[in-house]
């Protein structure tokens, strides 16, 4: 039984495997929330507390569905495709467990999260220095270049620890992207929305150059998808201009959804009158705790 | 998109290690086949094909594979379409490639021509005597393809994985490993058509 996906020389076929890495890893996250909004719960005791519960309580869909997509990235069908057959299954899981999954599980963490890593000094430093924007994008960047690069790309995605390294610090860097857009760091000025609309796009320019080298490169870029026993769907080449418009459109697409939701908040807050005739929606968990 | 842009993006494609990988895959020089290459056996038509004969004047990549086959014989012949398709016309006419069937059985001439026209049309497809197969593929220095069945009936087929490359005058020739990418061929095929030795491979 392997534990994680990777590159394999055997054709593919639609016969289910068990990753069980996969399964473990979305275990202890699921316990860990449960166990953070029981202690949360366990720690009721005002008023105010109360409305962080309800919050909370409004927010767990989005953990479960970051979870869930999080499972859907990583395990059968589409983790073993992207794991060693097509560089396309591969982008589409970048999207997911770099990008919409943190975002998610982000979104959907309970309030007592915060409270207890507010209670942590040291780890609140850590936090915040890896946290600032300037240091996210310049992380989420790096890990993204190197994660993608031919030769990384070729060498660790033909090991299951190689392909968990990957998957790991795409994860790792999408919730540190993420944080200074949708989680505060206590005791620092809120950022801006403005400023939170320039990271997001600031975010775009790299991805998207490396998009267009996937979309409009003469020959396959990656080895371990050129040379994999084929699907049957795709040739090396079209596989990789799927994988670059993924890259390309797919990324842009998240991250101008949620500049839009940004731009819209602001705009709301910039003109009450029109907050009180559209009625919108209840102030996020960022603006109520900041 | 320009072809400026597109040289902007090639270039920092390479100088960021962002293009193909070629160059970490060759072909590796063999003593001449001599009479080896001199066989004779039936195309996807039903006609005989001389191999020296038919071949002559042109770079020949030979293949000895199945149909059926999972994974090396559509992955060679997929990356020999791709880089032949996007070689200049004036280097992939004088460029064949030859696909001999070690499992007959299954690859009747209908099936094998169905098989090869989804890579390419020009691609020459060739069926024999298993013994004859089997002779020729001793004959050039390569293992002889082993077809097992089992209970079921369903055949197991094991053989070599390298695409045997023949000069136009056929004085000389190379194996290309599994492994061999586009980029590889993208950078040999037009050395050979033109007569340059190839870089050599260290090992097969």
């Amino acid at each position: 039984m392997r534990w994680w996906c990777s590159a394999q020389t055997v054709a593919w076929d639609w016969t289910w495997r068990p990753y069980i890495g996969v399964w473990i890893l979305l275990a202890l996250m699921a316990a860990t929330y449960l166990w953070l909004s029981r202690a949360g719960a366990a720690d009721l005791d005002s008023d105010a507390a109360g409305a962080d519960l309800s919050s909370d309580n409004r927010r767990g869909w989005l953990f479960w569905l970051g979870l869930f997509l999080l499972w859907v990235a990583l395990d059968w069908p589409l983790g073993a495709l992207g794991g060693g057959y097509l560089a396309s299954a591969h982008m589409l899981q970048f999207l997911l467990v770099g990008l919409v999954a943190p975002l998610l599980l982000e979104l959907g963490l309970p309030a007592s999260f915060f409270d207890r890593l507010a209670r942590r000094p040291i780890a609140l430093r850590v936090v915040r220095f890896l946290t600032h924007p300037l240091m996210a994008l310049a992380i989420f960047n790096t890990v993204l270049v190197i994660t993608h690069h031919p030769r990384v790309v070729d060498a660790w995605m033909s090991t299951q620890l190689g392909s968990f390294g990957i998957d790991a610090l795409w994860f790792l860097a999408g919730a540190i992207f993420w944080w200074p857009v949708v989680c505060p760091v206590p005791a620092r000025a809120r950022f801006p929305d403005l400023a939170r609309m320039g990271y997001l796009f600031g975010n775009t320019i790299i991805a998207g150059f490396l998009a267009l080298i996937l979309v409009f490169a003469d020959l396959p870029v990656y080895g371990i998808y050129e040379l994999a026993p084929p699907t049957g769907w795709l040739t090396s080449r079209e596989d990789q201009q799927i994988a670059g418009m993924l890259m390309k459109v797919g990324g842009a697409l998240i991250l101008w959804t949620v500049m839009s939701v940004i731009f819209f908040r602001w705009y709301r807050r910039e003109n009450p009158e029109g907050e009180v005739a559209t009625a919108g929606p209840p102030p996020s968990h960022v603006e109520a705790r900041s | 998109m320009t072809r400026a842009v597109r040289g902007i993006l090639a270039l920092a494609a390479a100088t960021g290690g962002w293009g193909c990988d070629a160059g970490s895959t060759g072909g590796t020089e063999m003593p001449a086949a001599g009479t080896a290459a001199d066989f004779v056996l039936t195309d996807t038509q039903g006609q005989p094909y001389d191999f020296l004969q038919e071949t002559r004047g042109s770079v020949t990549m030979l293949f000895f594979g199945f149909t059926n086959c999972p994974d090396v014989c559509p992955v060679h012949m997929a990356n020999l379409a791709a880089v032949l398709d996007q070689l200049p016309s004036r280097i992939s006419r004088q460029v064949t490639v030859v696909f001999v069937t070690v499992d007959p059985e299954r690859d009747t001439p209908e099936r094998m021509r169905e098989w090869l026209d989804g890579f390419d049309r020009s691609f020459v497809g060739l069926t024999g005597d298993p013994e004859r197969v089997r002779d020729i593929q001793l004959g050039l220095g390569l293992p002889p393809a082993m077809v097992r069945k089992d209970e079921q009936g369903t055949a197991d087929v094991g053989h070599a994985s390298h695409v045997m490359v023949f000069s136009k005058d056929r004085d000389r020739r190379w194996v290309y490993p599994f492994g061999t990418r586009q980029g590889d061929w993208a950078r040999d095929i037009p050395m050979l058509v033109e007569g340059t030795p190839p870089a050599q491979s260290e090992e097969l």
